[in-house]
């Protein structure tokens, strides 16, 4: 069966600085997969370059057997791509229900966008109580369901999340991975994952690559990973 | 007396309102400090007149008949906006704002020169509907005509683009881009449709101000959306650089204090009005740096 | 034995230098070489390179760009005639003056340093307050400042003769006296770029975040370079004046502005190099264009550019530069000796 998404060979550079150097491999249709590893192991360029706002110095990106490298961001999200980024990033002068219609502009199911819209009040009942209120009001839990609703909302058909539970309580963390293993069961999604915490990983469950300076390092189910925690702990140490 | 003032500070302010909104919507979605604004003002005032280097202006599309001539007017300032952007702009999208602002101040006087060498320095008399210039009485006060139009048509496009920001697909995606572009890129929004977009409304605003203009002054000059502009950028940088609902009530604010100092500047300090104005808006900025109407890190709202 | 910061010293010194024989020469080729326009325009050039040096010393060190700069020129411009011309024709041009002004007839000299002093002055005053704007918001405020300061001189007319031209300034800038007050531009720029002010604001161009960080009181270093960079374009604005004996407000407005920042940007503003070959390359193409807007005959056909098409090409010009070669034509580089030229041998690794 053909990959969901394909990396080969990619690199990408800022400058001199090399972030991701030769990194390969590939995503099932409605895999989960964890990308882990230190801070500067080149997760979010990963990302980046995924989903098109950064680009690659040379690789090949493809979904669906389709090749990815070069399209604009909006032309990748188009195809059936999501992102829910590092930091969120809602727009908060808009209110929780524009948020939520922002990437509803790409859909040819135009007629599905109520019912997709009444599938996410359900889920987050909040969000349909501050639907008309800024976004920026909303308590950080809020606004990462928000931002992974609004990231549902475009359809996807694959999702990159970065860092879910950054800043937030451990409670509310259980909460998203909660939801979100809910919502792929659900859609059927293909989920790519950054997530700092192996053992949060082996928690939920699912495939993990670890990485480290741009390369990944190891490739297995987030379980086995788990075992040797402490081992990774001292395998990763200072990156420094 | 006080209430021809009004009259005067509202119609001044709203033109005011409409430039500061022109350079306000590019800003927001692309970080531009659009220094050719004025010089997109001053094209449209000539898209009315042909090509002649003669004092007494022929008229060219300023012939139609006002329901043909104002959407002519209005989509060739959206068109040239759009073209500028195209040819300008898109190729300078990933470069600093700095550069942005001096490639449209090379653009400016590009297009100011162009107008020279089509149609000469002198200014043209125009005559575009001159039975406007009528007053009407209002209570005590004599208005002329053509001042209650300017207002009525400032409350119509600002009533209009409020409505537009907030209702339709390119408004929501307008303000989404402003505050987050590459997000917004992210969810699918189209960058080249958002920029254009806020290039067309902006040039479209820009002949709006250029209507108001020829049928105040009757006069075409190639230098007539440079005062407007600079006011205009003002507004923008006194209401929070990007911040719609800032630059039309700094616009507003910038109409009425010109208006007042207008009105009651002693005869001799009058000509320096500007000047007074601009003294006045750097000493403002002096005791808030962030802009009165929004702080600094306030987004763009509707 | 020479540590690499005292060689790299010492290279950065030779900029200054090499740029001031590279005037030198531009000068005696268009002296000894060219007809009588060409040593005009040499002057031109000169005073222009004077100008943008100004210029480059606030926009160059601090990455914000100006549009009030030629005020400061229309400023000195005005000081200088002021303080120079024969006291009848005042009585008779600017009949506002006070008396003490009115009275006084300097040397051109004096002239010139008062220009730049008063321009210091108006821009510490004026500087204080829009440099507390954050980059973009403080170049439109000065871009206020040059509609303030053209508004008023255009309609102070005892005072400044408003939109009609003072004339009758002493013409006495030849290709030297620009050369000379071209070279004190240099010197001063290249001073002021390795003092520990200079320093502070590169730094905090390049990262404001970590400049802030380390205690850099950019606010105060940003004045510092305002105020210097006036003093030069005033005497720029000066020597303006007194190379065409004509003054007039609009001769010190938007033309002007374009005109300096065309050449910062075509030269590259990250380095004072950059500024100056602008002003060259830009002059030496302005007056080739001049020249075919005046017309050029082949043959039998004379051939000329309509007038306004020279800024419609320097415009084209600009940003093309803008769009293919962002950081200019020096991109930011120097001129100055290689290493082993100042030192001998080669520089150490470290």
């Amino acid at each position: 069966m053909m990959a969901k998404l394909g990396v080969h060979d990619l690199s990408v550079r800022y400058g001199k600085l090399t972030a991701i150097s030769d990194l390969s491999f590939t995503v099932a249709e409605g895999e989960r997969l964890f990308i882990s590893g230190p801070n500067g192991a080149g997760k979010s360029s990963l990302l980046g370059a995924i989903s098109g706002a950064v680009r690659a110095a040379h690789g090949r990106i493809e979904m669906d057997g389709d090749i990815l490298s070069g399209l604009s961001p909006e032309g990748i999200a188009r195809r059936g791509l999501s992102m829910v980024p590092e930091g969120r990033r809602i727009f908060r002068g808009l209110t929780v229900q524009e948020n939520l219609l922002v990437g509803t502009g790409l859909r040819r199911d135009r007629a599905a966008v109520g019912d997709d819209l009444e599938t996410v009040y359900q889920a987050f009942p909040i969000l349909r109580e501050r639907a008309h209120a800024n976004a920026g009001a909303l308590s950080g839990g809020q606004q990462q369901m928000l931002a992974i609703s609004r990231a549902l909302m475009t359809n996807p058909k694959l999702m990159l999340v970065d860092e879910p539970s950054l800043g937030l309580a451990p409670k509310v963390v259980d909460e998203v991975y909660d939801h979100l293993c809910a919502l792929q069961a659900l859609r059927g999604l293909t989920l790519v994952i950054v997530e700092q915490s192996s053992a949060r990983a082996a928690r939920v469950g699912g495939r993990m690559i670890l990485m480290r300076g741009g390369r990944i390092v190891a490739d297995g189910d987030a379980a086995t990973f788990a075992a040797d925690d402490l081992l990774s702990e001292a395998y990763f140490g200072d990156p420094a | 007396m006080s209430l021809q003032l009004v009259f005067d500070a509202l119609s001044l302010g709203g033109i005011y309102a409409i430039a500061a909104l022109g350079i306000a919507l590019i800003f927001g979605v692309m970080k531009l400090v659009n220094f050719a604004h004025g010089q997109f003002i001053a094209c449209a005032v000539f898209a009315l007149i042909l090509p002649t280097a003669d004092a007494v202006a022929v008229l060219g599309l300023g012939a139609l008949p006002a329901v043909l001539l104002i959407p002519a007017i209005i989509g060739f300032g959206a068109g040239l906006a759009v073209l500028a952007e195209a040819l300008v702009f898109r190729p300078l999208r990933h470069a600093s704002p700095v550069a942005l602002m001096v490639g449209s101040f090379a653009l400016g006087v590009a297009l100011q020169n162009l107008l020279l060498v089509l149609y000469g320095g002198r200014p043209k008399a125009i005559s575009l509907w001159p039975d406007l210039g009528q007053p009407v009485q209002i209570g005590a006060a004599q208005v002329p005509l053509l001042q209650l139009i300017v207002i009525g048509a400032v409350a119509l496009i600002l009533g209009a683009l409020a409505l537009m920001l907030k209702r339709s697909r390119l408004g929501l995606e307008m303000r989404a881009a402003a505050e987050d572009f590459g997000m917004a890129r992210l969810l699918g929004v189209r960058a080249n449709r958002v920029i254009s977009g806020a290039f067309a409304l902006s040039g479209a605003l820009a002949a709006v101000v250029a209507l108001v203009l020829v049928a105040q002054t009757g006069v075409a000059d190639v230098r007539m959306g440079g005062q407007i502009m600079l006011v205009a950028f003002i507004a923008t940088v006194v209401g929070g650089m990007g911040s719609l609902p800032g630059a039309v009530a700094a616009g507003m604010a910038l109409g009425a204090a010109s208006a007042l100092l207008q009105a009651f500047l002693p005869d001799a300090a009058r000509p320096f009005r500007d000047a007074f104005l601009y003294a006045l808006v750097i000493l403002v900025l002096l005791f808030r740096p962030q802009g009165i109407f929004a702080s600094a890190s306030a987004k763009p709202r509707v | 034995m020479l540590t690499s910061h005292q060689i790299r010293r010492r290279m950065a010194a030779t900029t200054p230098v090499l740029l001031a024989l590279l005037l030198l020469a531009f000068v005696l080729m268009a002296v000894t070489l060219g007809d009588r326009a060409a040593a005009r325009m040499a002057s031109e050039t000169l005073i222009r390179v004077t100008l943008v040096v100004g210029f480059w010393i606030f926009a160059g060190n601090s990455g914000v760009i100006s549009f009030g700069h030629a005020a400061f020129a229309c400023v000195g411009a005005y000081v200088s005639a002021w303080t120079t011309l024969q006291p009848g024709m005042k009585a008779t041009l600017l009949p506002g003056l006070p008396e003490a002004i009115a009275d006084a007839h300097w040397p051109v000299l004096a002239g010139a340093g008062l220009a730049g002093t008063i321009a210091a002055a108006l821009a510490l005053v004026t500087g204080a307050a829009i440099l507390r704007l954050s980059g973009i918001a403080a170049s439109i405020a000065t871009f206020a400042f040059l509609a303030m300061i053209n508004t008023i001189w255009s309609n102070w007319t005892p005072i400044t003769g408003g939109t009609s031209s003072v004339v009758g300034l002493e013409r006495y800038v030849t290709p030297w006296v620009a050369l000379g007050w071209a070279v004190a531009a240099l010197i001063a720029a290249s001073v002021y770029g390795a003092s520990a002010s200079g320093l502070a604001l590169r730094a905090s161009r390049e990262d404001e975040v970590a400049a802030a960080a380390s205690g850099i009181d950019r606010y105060r270093h940003r004045l510092l370079a305002f105020t210097l960079s006036a003093f030069f374009c005033g005497v720029g604005g000066a020597l303006m004046g007194h190379f065409i004996g004509v003054i007039n407000p609009d001769g010190f407005y938007l033309s002007l502005t374009f005109l300096m920042l065309a050449m910062l940007v075509v030269g590259g503003i990250g380095s004072l190099s950059g500024a100056v070959i602008g002003v060259l390359a830009v002059s030496v193409t302005v007056e080739l264009l001049v020249r075919l807007e005046k017309g050029v005959t082949f043959g039998a056909t004379t051939f000329a550019l309509p007038p306004g098409s020279q800024e419609i090409l320097i415009a084209i010009a600009m940003i093309l530069v803008l769009v293919f070669r962002p950081a200019g034509l020096l991109a930011g580089r120097e001129i100055m000796l290689p290493a082993r030229w100042v030192t001998g041998r080669s520089i150490p690794k470290e």
